[in-house]
């Protein structure tokens, strides 16, 4: 199988052409995807192309293709993997709620904007909102703690990172949902993005940069990956390449911005493409130590025991 | 600016009291002093130790202390025993304090602590501390002690549970990292940072310690150190540190000989073994006989 390759484009400078580059990649994407299940020996079903997936790829794709279907989907909302949408939601909120003719006055309190978020979040929607509705519905106190500590410290980490006031031309991700591309006539593929923000307004000229906030953990080259694929994703997701990614750390307090050019889009495209092209490998070989990627995530890795490679890591 | 009192806090509501109006500090010189001498610490550690960006030497305040205290420990790994009743009460205490600071509206119980405790993977209390069980009497007085001196917390202080804290030091070869229990204030608040440990047990000396690293890191990140460090332990003790640059200066010699102390293991040399009282408890235990000597 061949990792897409997009053709050469003017990204930077006044010729910055952002809409034809996320063409191209869109092009090239759906080239790479269509080759690699032309490959497949069976039905691979449904490939959900998430920065999650396309990280674990990156990092070791013997261990992606071991994860297997419990894995590679989404396991679901928990204190752990809702924190940052309630935090996103609950900003965007006291964001919507503040009279700028009073002036903005002193930084929003996390925990407040949290809580007051989680009492409100409204029943029958599919996405967070309607998990944490029903947690109130169960009177399920402890993970309503425990989800209400974590979105805390990413709305704390957020605004301390990014200062207060916010830049004025920081618009949070408002939606429930991520925005998410298929690649033309393949139903069971999806990309999705997960950016939390954005810098600028998005315009055909591409000068806007996507903001992926993380709470904490991850090393410099786990953080150039996510840059990577979300400057692909977003290119794919909204039809216009972004001029730059920006990902801030909150336990570090750093703000690193990946600038996007040619090079930073076609790596990209081909961690979604690898994501497909993993799950059309799993058909046939599971976890399989002879491409196994040593790294710092061997320490956890539930195939340790069978990986030589994982176990030689110190 | 609200009036200051002059008289020293005993408690954790004494001192976000006394804290409120006082603003959030201007130390920017010195702790700068700080880093450079830490980086330049971190840098010659990791040329010792061979330490890169990619795959650097990371640290947290359990490695820094068993360094310090016994490296024969510090390389031995995670023990692959359940934990003992003592650390079970702890994590119990812990997440009651948690609880207390996000649902202020109600005392925690053992239950809710329990509760919470689950919700983030942490099952191992849930069947230990049920209601009948040998653990439970122990448990809930622990919780009630701390639940006692547990303040309601002004919102305006940005109350962060489980705060994560990290640096990056020589170029990220060495980073050094942690979660605090509480962390309050801060940039970009307008009070200071106030760094908040709370620990089950009985109060000894050595629990200051986390605290004081703790301060460094959020000084290395913020630019601007705490103004206190406090310990709230299950046994009723409240300790208040002011955070003074003497203290942040012994926290950052402590971190820098943990990083040498590294760089020598990571070289080839033999961990030596400090028998202590965290030697019954050791995974490396079997195999090191000054270990199985120690004696209370």
């Amino acid at each position: 199988m061949t990792a897409p390759t997009v053709p050469g484009v003017p990204l930077a400078g006044r010729g910055r052409d952002a809409v034809g580059a996320a063409d191209r990649v869109r092009e090239a994407v759906a080239a790479g995807v269509e080759a690699a299940l032309a490959g497949a020996s069976g039905p691979v079903g449904k490939v959900h192309v998430s920065w999650v997936a396309a990280l674990d790829v990156a990092a070791c794709p013997a261990a992606f293709r071991g994860s297997g279907a419990d894995g590679w989907g989404f396991p679901g909302w928990s204190a752990a993997t809702g924190a940052a949408a309630v935090g996103r939601a609950a900003l965007d909120a006291a964001l919507d709620g503040i009279d700028e003719r009073r002036g903005l006055g002193p930084p929003l309190a996390p925990l407040e904007v949290v809580r007051d978020w989680i009492r409100t979040a409204p029943a029958g929607d599919g996405g967070v909102a309607g998990w944490v509705a029903e947690l109130r519905a169960d009177g399920d106190a402890g993970t309503l703690a425990a989800l209400a500590a974590g979105a805390g410290r990413w709305v704390a980490g957020f605004l301390r990172t990014f200062g207060w006031p916010l830049p004025a031309d920081l618009a949070v991700a408002a939606g429930m949902r991520p925005p998410a591309w298929r690649p033309p006539g393949v139903a069971d593929v999806t990309v999705a993005g997960g950016a939390d923000a954005r810098l600028g307004r998005v315009s055909g000229a591409g000068r806007f940069a996507l903001v992926v906030h993380r709470p904490g953990g991850g090393g410099d080259d786990e953080l150039r990956d996510r840059a990577t694929f979300e400057a692909a994703a977003g290119a794919l997701t909204r039809g216009i390449a972004p001029e730059a990614v920006v990902v801030s750390s909150g336990d570090t307090g750093e703000r690193v911005r990946l600038a996007v050019d040619d090079g930073v889009l076609a790596a990209g495209s081909r961690m979604v493409v690898a994501v497909v092209e993993q799950r059309v490998v799993a058909l046939d070989r599971g976890f399989d130590p002879a491409d196994a990627t040593p790294s710092p995530r061997c320490r956890w890795c539930p195939h340790r025991p069978d990986c030589p490679p994982g176990q030689a890591r110190s | 600016m609200a009036a200051v009192s002059t008289r020293p806090p005993r408690t954790l509501a004494d001192l976000l009291s006394d804290l409120a109006g006082a603003g959030p500090g201007s130390d920017a010189a010195w702790v700068e002093a700080l880093r450079h001498d830490l980086d330049a610490a971190a840098a010659s550690a990791a040329e010792v130790g061979g330490w890169d960006a990619a795959d650097p030497l990371r640290l947290t305040k359990r490695t820094v202390a068993w360094l310090l205290r016994c490296p024969r420990r510090a390389v031995a790994g995670e023990s692959g025993e359940p934990p003992g009743d003592d650390v079970l009460i702890g994590h119990a205490v812990d997440a009651a304090a948690k609880v207390a600071t996000l649902v202020p509206q109600r005392p925690p119980t053992v239950d809710s602590a329990v509760a919470f405790l689950a919700a983030t993977g942490e099952d191992a209390a849930a069947d230990r501390l049920a209601e009948g069980s040998p653990l439970r009497a122990e448990a809930s007085a622990r919780v009630t002690a701390l639940a006692a001196v547990w303040p309601a917390i002004d919102p305006a202080w940005w109350p962060r549970v489980e705060d994560p804290v990290r640096c990056r030091l020589a170029g990220g070869r060495v980073t050094v990292g942690g979660r605090l229990d509480l962390a309050l204030g801060g940039p970009p608040t307008d009070r200071p940072a106030v760094v908040v440990e709370v620990k089950a047990g009985r109060w000894y000396d050595g629990m200051r310690a986390d605290g004081h690293l703790y301060a460094l890191l959020l000084a290395l990140r913020d630019g601007v150190a705490p103004r206190a460090a406090v310990t709230v332990v299950a046994d009723g003790t409240t300790q208040i540190e002011p955070i003074r640059p003497t203290i942040l200066a012994h926290a950052a010699e402590r971190l820098a000989e943990a990083m040498a102390v590294a760089a020598d293991l990571a070289a080839g040399a033999t961990p030596e073994a400090r028998p202590n009282p965290g030697c019954p408890h050791c995974p490396a235990r079997p195999d090191c006989p000054p270990g199985q000597a120690w004696r209370p």
